[in-house]
């Protein structure tokens, strides 16, 4: 590295450099300054590095966010062919930070596992194993997570055509090695309980193989997938604004969340700024979309725990939501309704007015659930002390938003790193200590109150008039009007569609806070009028994959009630 | 920006006496719930749910259900076979096959235009590509098929045939700056024909197709 390039970098690529000159690591890291800073290293160096970036003081990378392939097998100017791309989180100072692991094996890509550096990078792992074919010695269990046993190949590699298609038979159905055994406990045998796919309590197709002594669980697995579509493979093969519908079905039940997640990493990779309506009509609708994932959330998990009335006070706000969106774009649920560069059509006239007639009514149900369930003695007896995660292990596996909070962490994307208008409202972050059930519904109960305070002040700064696209014709499909009567609009429109969006060759992740936590999408383009490679963060990831470990020690019963507040939307998880 | 509040439960091991004896949190419940029940009972108007079929719910004029074709007054279809909706599909879900008119020849029209309902995902994409304001969408969520052949709405099942009322009204459409809804006036005129009278003419020879509401598919 010369002189001139250690100058050019950010300070916070600079820190980095400085507090890894003092390592053995020094001269086999290589610091860049793209978007994050953003550390190359060989695959052999990678665990030694991972324990430096935990441990020592003054990085204490705590948090594992993101573990992704890249095939740069297309890519031109690429140095190998397979990389993995880790993003890690430092809690304490909100400091996001890249590594790519370069892998120099073609042919048979390997890294060393950091499963027991961050035990959150386990499902990660396992994820890159199955899309990618990348080997992970030291890995605990190193199978396939997303795809079917009965799959070959590896789907998210840049020569693996899509559109393939592999049968899979109940013949080839894996079971854990474990649970095919029986195992003597003593005079008594366990037995083993499958749970699912398809049942009542795992909203959505989620398979758990769980051993039990008597009604506590000594052993679990969990098997997701189920509802694996590619979503990242499908975001390669159409352009940037073809990827909304898609990201709308990450997480459904808070669809507009996800979109504008999305669009914002585009936005900046293109750097056009949206004009301020737009961003606070994304605003106001992210957050009616929290509160809607959260009654969903909560009025799930009460029916799971017996507790039915409350599924229908909390699906009357949802209701009355969902009308709001259909208002502004046509449809409930999977909304479509953010473009890059803004939103695919203004909101209506009464949107105001719609906006306070809800923030009237919501408190109402939100108080008759506090008042059925808060001090119901039933309900605590149910969720206080169940499905414990603590602070620490929180961190550990990988945790964020309201998991995270519950148990005694303040982070909040939206406070450690204030988007949009985030920093001109006045709300709180709700936290709770005790990362049992209980905190989790208490944490999601205030959040929804905090929400509607959030919109309650972005609508009082809401202007009356005035665009809500950036009038970048580049990127934003000019009006109607100009299409119909101008021919150079109506060249910049027949070029925006056919073509795509020209997105800058460069990479970005960006991050925001979704319902259940943080939303990452790391982006690599190429130039071309679609992505190269999208990488979703998804938050209930991590979530699901502690699943198997909060339950140990627990009945089947609290299995149940702990899976309802982790708050895992399949859409996403499985992608 | 503000602070960060705690929300647990002070002393978590402990109930009060109330919860405890269960009893008066048993009669708070039922104050909630009772009061929910005469409310539906005595004000059935604001009842939450609906009872579909016999009532429907309102939606927006922008609702994204099936598409329509639009016409031009004399009953040919707006579309220009310039595939662009087909381009700007993420579902994949759109074929047209453009015919060349044997007489004008810069005029092209859909000789197929072909939406697969079971790949659609409704998001609106076509109406937003469509440059000449031929394809919108209606408030017709009413779908089903017994085979997938069925599910393929050909343009005899997409045209809007004029003077015909469309079943559940129109939804989704382009955007106009301004309220939102109403096209230019001029937008759906027809392209200038050298002429005068001379398209009409030239279509009555060649035989565009043309829609009218009694013909159930492409007719003179």
């Amino acid at each position: 590295m010369t002189v001139a390039e250690v100058a050019s970098l950010s300070p916070a690529a600079e820190k980095i450099r400085s507090q890894l000159s003092a390592t053995p690591l020094s001269d086999r890291v290589e610091v860049r300054d793209l978007d994050l800073p953003t550390l190359e290293v060989s695959p052999a160096d990678w665990p030694a590095l991972a324990r430096h970036l935990r441990d020592a003081p003054e990085s204490r990378f705590d948090l594992f966010l993101d573990l992704g392939g890249v095939d740069n097998l297309k890519r031109p100017g690429a140095g190998t062919r397979f990389e993995a791309v880790v993003h890690l989180l430092a809690l304490s100072r909100g400091e996001h930070l890249r590594v790519k692991v370069l892998l120099p094996d073609a042919d048979q890509p390997a890294l060393p596992s950091v499963a027991d550096v961050w035990p959150a990078a386990d499902w990660f792992e396992r994820e890159a194993y199955d899309l990618f074919g990348f080997d992970f010695p030291g890995h605990p269990n190193l199978r396939r997570l997303l795809c079917h046993d009965a799959f070959v190949g590896h789907a998210l590699r840049k020569d693996y055509a899509p559109g393939q298609r592999w049968f899979f038979s109940e013949a080839d159905m894996r079971m854990p090695a474990w649970a095919l055994e029986p195992e003597e406990r003593g005079h008594f045998e366990t037995q083993t309980l499958s749970v699912g796919p398809s049942h009542p309590a795992t909203h959505g197709i989620i398979h758990l193989v769980a051993r039990l002594d008597a009604d506590k669980i000594i052993r679990a697995e969990t098997q997701i997938g189920y509802l694996h579509r590619c979503f990242e493979k499908m975001a390669e093969t159409h352009t940037w604004n073809q990827v909304i519908p898609f990201a709308d079905r990450l997480n459904y039940v808070s669809a507009m969340i996800n979109g504008v997640g999305y669009v914002k990493t585009v936005e900046k990779m293109l750097g056009v700024e949206v004009p301020e309506r737009g961003v606070l009509v994304r605003t106001i609708l992210s957050e009616f979309s929290r509160i809607m994932d959260h009654c969903v959330c909560i009025g799930a998990n009460l029916v799971d725990i017996g507790a039915l009335t409350n599924f229908w006070y909390l699906y009357q706000p949802r209701e009355g939501i969902y009308g709001l969106l259909e208002a502004c774009c046509g449809a409930r649920l999977t909304v479509s309704y953010v473009r890059v560069g803004g939103l695919a059509i203004d909101v209506p006239e009464d949107f105001v007015a719609r906006c306070r007639g809800l923030l009237e009514s919501i408190p109402k149900f939100l108080d008759d659930v506090d008042r059925l369930v808060t001090n119901n003695r039933i309900v605590r007896h149910r969720l206080q002390g169940t499905g414990v995660v603590s602070k620490e292990q929180a961190i550990a596996w990988g945790m964020t938003g309201p998991m995270l909070r519950a148990s005694g962490v303040p982070y909040d994307v939206r406070r450690a790193r204030p988007y949009d208008f985030y920093d001109r409202f006045d709300w709180d972050v709700p936290v709770a200590q005790d990362g049992d059930n209980l905190a989790r519904y208490l944490v999601r109960m205030e959040e929804m109150r905090q929400s509607l305070s959030i919109i309650r002040q972005a609508l009082e700064i809401f202007p009356e008039k005035g665009p809500v696209n950036s009038s970048d014709w580049h990127v934003v499909l000019p009006p109607k009007d100009a299409v119909y009567h101008d021919m150079e609009s109506l060249i910049y429109h027949f070029k925006l569609i056919m073509e795509g969006i020209r997105v800058p060759a460069g990479e970005r992740y960006d991050w925001i806070e979704a319902a259940n936590g943080e939303l990452g999408f790391y982006a690599i383009a190429t130039g071309a009028g679609g992505p190269y490679r999208l990488k979703v963060r998804p938050p209930c990831f991590p979530n699901m994959a502690a699943f198997e470990k909060i339950i140990i020690g627990g009945t089947v019963s609290d299995a149940v009630a702990t899976l309802g507040t982790l708050n895992i939307i399949a859409g996403e998880l499985d992608r | 920006m503000s602070g960060v509040i705690d929300v647990s439960v002070r002393d978590p091991s402990r109930l009060t006496l109330a919860q405890r004896l269960y009893l008066p949190e048993i009669f708070s419940g039922m104050r909630v719930t009772i009061r929910h029940f005469l409310r539906n009972l005595f004000a059935l108007r604001n009842l939450p749910t609906i009872l579909y079929p016999e009532q429907r719910r309102d939606y927006s004029g922008r609702f994204r259900g099936k598409h329509i074709l639009k016409t031009r007054e004399d009953g040919t279809l707006k579309c220009v076979a310039c595939y662009m909706c087909q381009q700007a599909c993420p579902a994949e879900c759109i074929t047209i096959v453009a015919g060349e008119h044997p007489k004008i020849a810069y005029e092209k029209y859909p000789v197929v235009f072909d939406i697969d309902m079971l790949r659609c995902v409704f998001c609106g994409f076509c109406v937003d590509a469509c440059p000449k304001d031929a394809i919108w969408m209606t408030g017709d969520y009413e779908l089903a098929f017994f085979n997938r052949q069925e599910a393929v709405f050909g343009i005899d099942k997409l045209v809007e045939r004029p003077g015909e009322k469309v079943k559940d009204g129109y939804g989704y459409r382009p955007y106009y700056p301004g309220d939102g809804t109403v096209p230019p006036t001029d937008a759906s005129a027809a392209p200038v024909i050298p002429g005068d009278g001379e398209r009409e003419k030239l279509r009555e020879e060649c035989l565009l197709p043309v829609y009218r509401p009694s013909a159930p598919g492409i007719g003179t």
